[in-house]
C-alpha cells in the first residue's frame, strides 16, 4: 500500500523510513544523480543531522560524489541552515543536507542545495529527478575521482553570520528556555551561549541518533507540553522548540502558553516590513490571512503561491531580493532576505527576541496586538483518483467566494477562507479553514464530511 | 579478438575498472549482500593505496551499515594484515578493497569470512546468489551500527605472529642490508617498519609513498623490477624485496640483482617452514617439483590443487598443511601466521634462512633441487579447447594424466600443464624437466600439438 514505507522520490528530493522504504541504494543513486547534475569538477558541501542512519547515508553520498569527480567538503553533524550558510561562503557547486528535519527518528532524507545555498528551483529539481530515473551517472575514471575534506569552522562562521544581523549581546537580558529535541540546535545554541553569554536554558540538549526525547514536531501543542511548565518557574520570557534540523521552530510566551505556529510568519512579516526595504510577503495558500492585515498595516502586500518549498523558491526567483520582506509558511518555517532566503529556526528565534527588545514588549504583548483568527486543520485519507471530483463538488457548493484553483481549491470570503489540497508527502487530503474571531467550526465540519464522503 | 573483462562479478568477488564499470552502486550492493550474509556484528574494512579506494570504501561502509553491521575501518593495510585482524578481533568478516596485482585503474572487493580467510566455494556461491536476489537486510535507524577507526593495532598483531615463527635475534644480529620496492602500495605503511624496527635491517627503499600512484607494473615480475635490481646493486644489498599493491605477494631479488623465479621463492619458504612446523605441503598443479623433493627430505607429502589461491587454501585447511602456495603466481601461505598469502612471512623466512646458513640468496637458490621450467600462452578459438586437450593427451599416451584443472601430464622426471585462462581465450602452457634440453623438447612438442 502506498505510504507505508514512507518512500517519496519527488521534486523535493528523497525521503522515507530508513530500511523500510528508503534504502542505501536509493541514497547513493540519488547523490550520484546530483553529482551528475551539478557543475563538473567543483566541490560539494555535505552535512547531516544526528540520526544514526545519517552516517550510513553520508557514506553513500560521499562515495557517489567522489565517484562523480567532486571534492566533498564535509561539515559533520550540523543543521541544514549551517550547510546553506557554508555554501554562501565556500566555492562549491552545491550541497546535500542529510536530514529528515521534523520527521520522527526512523526517517531520513536528502535535501539538495544550489551553489548559493538555496533550494533547487522546480526546473532544476525536475532535471535532477530525470537523471535519477535514467540512472546514467557521470562516474569518473580512477584518476579523476574527488577527495574528501572536513571543514572545521562551519558552526562558528554560521554564528558569525547571525551575529552580523542580530545584536547578540543585546539579547543577554532575556532568559529563554529552549527544547533542542536532541538535535543540531543544541550544538549551535551551546556555542552561542559560550560566545555571547545569552541566558538560554537548554533542555533535551544531548545530541541523539536513535531516541529523541519526543517527536520533533514544531507545533503549539508540543511546545506548550514541553516548555509550558518550565517557563514561569524559571522566570523565562519565552520558550522555543526546534526540530532535529533546527530549520523549524515553535514558541511559547512568557505565560507558558504555546503560540500557534501560524503566528511566526505574521510576526516576522511585521518586523521585516517595518525594517524595509522589501514590501512583498511570499507565502502559500494555507497560511493565515492575518498576513494580509499585517501587510496592509505596514504598506506591504502578500503574494500567495501553491504549497511547497518549490513554489516559494520559484516565486522568490521572480523578484529582486530587496523587493521581498519575508517568505514562509504557516508551519512556522520562515525565510529572511538577510540570510538569502533559507528556512532557519534559530534566525527566527533571534528575530523574535530582537523584536521583543526593540519594541520593549513581551511575546504575549506583541501577539496581542494582532486581530484574532482561528484556524482549523484536518486531514482525510483519500485515493488520489477521487480528488478532482471532490474539488468540483466543493466548487459547486461554495460559489459565492473568491476562487483560487492554483493548488487544489481555495475559497476566500472577506473574513474567512478554506483551502483543500492533496498532500505532497502523504496520500491524504488536507483541509484548512480560518476565520476572524471564532473558529469556523461549521464550515470545517462540512468540508471534512464532504471529503470523507469521497474516501 | 581477446574479450576484455572490464567488470567481473564472480565467485571471487567483484573486480573491474573504476568508472562506468566498477561503480559505487555496485560496491554498495555487494557490501550489503555481504553484510546480510555474515550477519549483524563487526566487519573489518581495509584497502590498498589505489586512488579509488576511499570512494569505494565509503560505498562499502554504506552497504555494511545498511545491512546492520558495524564497520571497523583499518584504512590502508596489506591484505594479509586485514585478514589476520578479522580473525583476531572475532569480527563477522572483512572486506579488502584491492585489485591486488591488477593495474591502477582496477579495483576489487575481496571478501573474508570470520576466520579471516577468503570465502570458500560454498560461501561464495551463496553470497553471489544473495547478491543477485537483492534480498538484503535493511537496517532501520535503531539498528544501524557505527563506523570506528582502528589504525595500528592490526599491524602489530600481524607482525607479532610472523616474528614468533623466526629467530628474530639471529636475524637482527646480522644487520642485513636490504632493498625494498613497495610499489607505493599497502606495504608502504608497514614494510619499512617491519624491516628496520622489527628485524634491524639496514634498509634502502623505493616506492614507499602510499599517496602516490604505482610507479611500475603492479605485478612484481622480472621485467618490472629493474629499479629494485638497480637499487640492490647500487647499495650492495644482500637481498631485494618487491611487493604487489596489497602486499600479499613477494618477489625477491638476489645480491646480484637477479629476480628469483616465483617457484624458487616458494621452495625456499617451504624449506624454512617445514623446519619450523609439522605438516604437509599444498601447491597448485603448475608449481615446480622442487617442492616435492624438499618435502620428501622432511618426510612430508605434497598435495596438488587446481590453480587459484582459494583452491590451495581450501586444501590446506582440509589437510592441515604446514605451508602452501602457488609457484606460478607467487605467494607464500603459512597457516601458522594466517591461511593467506603473506609477503611478510616470506621475507622473514628468507632472512631467517640467510641468518641460519650464512649463505647468500643466490647460494640458497643454487642449493635448491634444480629444474628447468618453460611457459607460454597460446590463443585458441572458442569451441576448439576440447579438441586441443584431447590431441595433447593422445600425443603423450605414456604419461599419467591429471584433469583436475585443464590437463596435466606427468612423467617421473618431467611434466606439462595446460589450462585455459579464466578471463581470456588463452591457453597457458607450462613444462618442467630436469635439463634444458628435455624441457625444450617437451615444450616444443606440446606447442606443436596445440597449434597444429
Amino acid at each position: 500500500m502506498r505510504g507505508d514505507s514512507g518512500l517519496r522520490i519527488s521534486h523535493v528530493g528523497l525521503r522515507g523510513i530508513v530500511g523500510r522504504g528508503l534504502t542505501a541504494g536509493h541514497i547513493l543513486d540519488f547523490a550520484a544523480a546530483f553529482g551528475t547534475f551539478i557543475e563538473p569538477g567543483r566541490a560539494v558541501v555535505v552535512g547531516r543531522d544526528p540520526r544514526a542512519s545519517g552516517r550510513m547515508a553520508w557514506e553513500g553520498v560521499v562515495s557517489a560524489l567522489m565517484a562523480c569527480g567532486h571534492e566533498v567538503i564535509d561539515l559533520g553533524v550540523v543543521s541544514t541552515p549551517v550547510v546553506q550558510h557554508a555554501l554562501q561562503r565556500l566555492d562549491a557547486a552545491g550541497g546535500i543536507a542529510i536530514s529528515a528535519s521534523h520527521n520522527p527518528a526512523e526517517w531520513n532524507a536528502l535535501r539538495f542545495l544550489g551553489p548559493r545555498g538555496t533550494y533547487l528551483s522546480t526546473a532544476e529539481a525536475g532535471e535532477l529527478l530525470d537523471i535519477y530515473h535514467l540512472r546514467k551517472f557521470r562516474f569518473r575514471e580512477w584518476n579523476q575521482l574527488g577527495a574528501l575534506r572536513f571543514d572545521e569552522g562551519a558552526l562558528d562562521r554560521y554564528i558569525d553570520d547571525l551575529a552580523a544581523v542580530f545584536d547578540m549581546p543585546g539579547l543577554r537580558g532575556f532568559r529563554v528556555v529552549v527544547d533542542c529535541c536532541n538535535g543540531t540546535s543544541a550544538l549551535i545554541l551551546r556555542r552561542v551561549i559560550e560566545r555571547y553569554g545569552l541566558d538560554l536554558v537548554l533542555i533535551n540538549e544531548r545530541v541523539e541518533g536513535v531516541q529523541f526525547a519526543h517527536e520533533p514536531t514544531t507545533s503549539a501543542r508540543m511546545v506548550e507540553l514541553q516548555l509550558g511548565p518550565l517557563i514561569k518557574p524559571l522566570n523565562a520570557c519565552a520558550g522555543f522548540l526546534f526540530d532535529v534540523d533546527s530549520d523549524r521552530v515553535a514558541m511559547a510566551d512568557e505565560q507558558g502558553r504555546g503560540v500557534s505556529e501560524e503566528m511566526m510568519l505574521p510576526l516576522l512579516a511585521d518586523d521585516q516590513l517595518s525594517r524595509g526595504p522589501g514590501k512583498i510577503v511570499i507565502t502559500n495558500m494555507s497560511s493565515s490571512m492575518l498576513l494580509e492585515d499585517v501587510a496592509a498595516r505596514r504598506g506591504g502586500r502578500v503574494l500567495r503561491v501553491p504549497v511547497g518549498r518549490q513554489a516559494a523558491m520559484d516565486a522568490l526567483a521572480a523578484y529582486r531580493p530587496e523587493q521581498i520582506a519575508v517568505a514562509g509558511e504557516g508551519t512556522g518555517a520562515v525565510m529572511m532576505p538577510q540570510f538569502r532566503f533559507i528556512y532557519d529556526g534559530i534566525a527566527s528565534m533571534l528575530a523574535v527576541l530582537t523584536m521583543m527588545r526593540e519594541r520593549g514588549r513581551t511575546l504575549g504583548e506583541l501577539l496581542s496586538d494582532y486581530p484574532k483568527y482561528a484556524i482549523l486543520k484536518g486531514e482525510v485519507r483519500l485515493e488520489s483518483p477521487r480528488v478532482p471530483a471532490l474539488l468540483l463538488d466543493l466548487l459547486a457548493a461554495y460559489p459565492d467566494g473568491r476562487i483560487d484553483r492554483t493548488d487544489g481549491l481555495r475559497v476566500l470570503w472577506p473574513e474567512r477562507w478554506f483551502h483543500v489540497r492533496v498532500s505532497q508527502t502523504e496520500p491524504i487530503i488536507r483541509v484548512i479553514c480560518e476565520q476572524r474571531g471564532e473558529p469556523p467550526q461549521e464550515l470545517f465540519e462540512a468540508l471534512m464530511d464532504k471529503a470523507r464522503s469521497y474516501s | 579478438m581477446p574479450r576484455e573483462h572490464l567488470l567481473k562479478i564472480s565467485v571471487s568477488g567483484v573486480r573491474g575498472v573504476v568508472g562506468e564499470f566498477l561503480t559505487p552502486s555496485l560496491a554498495l550492493h555487494f557490501a550489503q549482500a555481504f553484510g546480510t550474509y555474515v550477519g549483524r556484528g563487526r566487519v573489518v574494512v581495509g584497502r590498498d593505496t589505489r586512488t579509488s579506494g576511499p570512494m569505494l570504501q565509503h560505498a562499502v561502509n554504506c552497504g555494511l551499515l545498511a545491512a546492520g553491521c558495524d564497520v571497523v575501518d583499518v584504512g590502508i593495510l596489506p591484505t594479509p594484515t586485514i585478514q589476520i585482524y578479522v580473525e583476531h578481533i572475532h569480527a563477522r568478516g572483512g572486506i579488502g578493497l584491492t585489485a591486488s596485482h591488477n593495474p591502477m585503474e582496477y579495483n576489487a572487493l575481496k571478501l573474508f569470512n570470520k576466520e579471516g580467510q577468503f570465502f570458500n566455494h560454498y560461501e561464495r556461491n551463496e553470497l553471489i546468489d544473495l547478491y543477485h536476489q537483492s534480498d538484503f537486510t535493511q537496517a532501520t535507524n535503531a539498528e544501524i551500527g557505527r563506523v570506528t577507526r582502528d589504525e595500528g593495532t592490526a599491524k602489530a598483531v600481524h607482525l607479532v605472529r610472523v616474528l614468533a615463527k623466526v629467530d628474530v635475534e639471529r636475524i637482527r644480529r646480522r644487520r642485513f642490508r636490504v632493498a625494498l620496492d613497495a610499489v607505493n602500495g599497502a606495504g608502504s605503511v608497514m614494510t619499512p617498519g617491519f624491516l628496520t624496527d622489527s628485524l634491524r635491517c639496514r634498509l634502502d627503499a623505493i616506492s614507499i609513498d602510499p599517496t602516490q600512484i604505482f610507479p611500475r607494473v603492479a605485478e612484481p615480475r622480472p621485467d618490472t623490477l629493474g629499479d629494485l635490481a638497480a637499487l640492490v646493486l647500487k647499495t650492495g644489498a644482500e637481498v631485494g624485496f618487491a611487493q604487489d599493491p596489497d602486499a600479499d605477494r613477494l618477489a625477491i631479488v638476489d645480491e646480484m640483482g637477479r629476480v628469483l623465479d616465483n617457484d624458487d621463492v616458494l621452495a625456499l619458504a617451504v624449506l624454512r617452514a617445514l623446519a619450523v612446523v609439522p605438516g604437509d605441503v599444498v601447491v597448485n598443479l603448475t608449481t615446480s617439483s622442487a617442492v616435492d623433493d624438499i618435502a620428501l627430505g622432511f618426510g612430508r607429502r605434497v598435495y596438488r590443487t587446481p590453480v587459484g589461491e582459494a583452491n590451495v587454501v581450501e586444501t590446506m585447511q582440509a589437510v592441515g598443511a604446514a605451508i602452501g602456495g602457488e609457484g606460478s603466481a607467487g605467494g607464500v601461505i603459512f597457516p601458522a601466521v594466517q591461511l593467506c598469502r603473506d609477503s611478510f612471512t616470506a621475507m622473514a623466512f628468507l632472512l631467517d634462512l640467510m641468518a641460519e646458513t650464512g649463505k647468500t640468496v643466490s647460494q640458497l637458490v643454487a642449493d635448491l633441487p634444480q629444474y628447468v621450467r618453460k611457459s607460454g600462452r597460446v590463443a585458441f578459438e572458442h569451441g576448439r579447447l576440447g579438441g586441443l586437450m584431447q590431441a595433447l593427451e593422445e600425443g603423450f599416451p605414456e604419461a599419467e594424466a591429471d584433469r583436475t584443472d585443464g590437463l596435466k601430464l606427468l612423467w617421473t622426471d618431467r611434466w606439462l600443464h595446460v589450462r585455459a585462462s579464466n578471463t581470456e581465450p588463452l591457453l597457458r602452457l607450462a613444462v618442467e624437466a630436469k635439463t634444458e634440453a628435455a624441457a625444450d623438447k617437451l615444450y616444443r612438442t606440446a606447442w606443436g600439438l596445440l597449434t597444429s
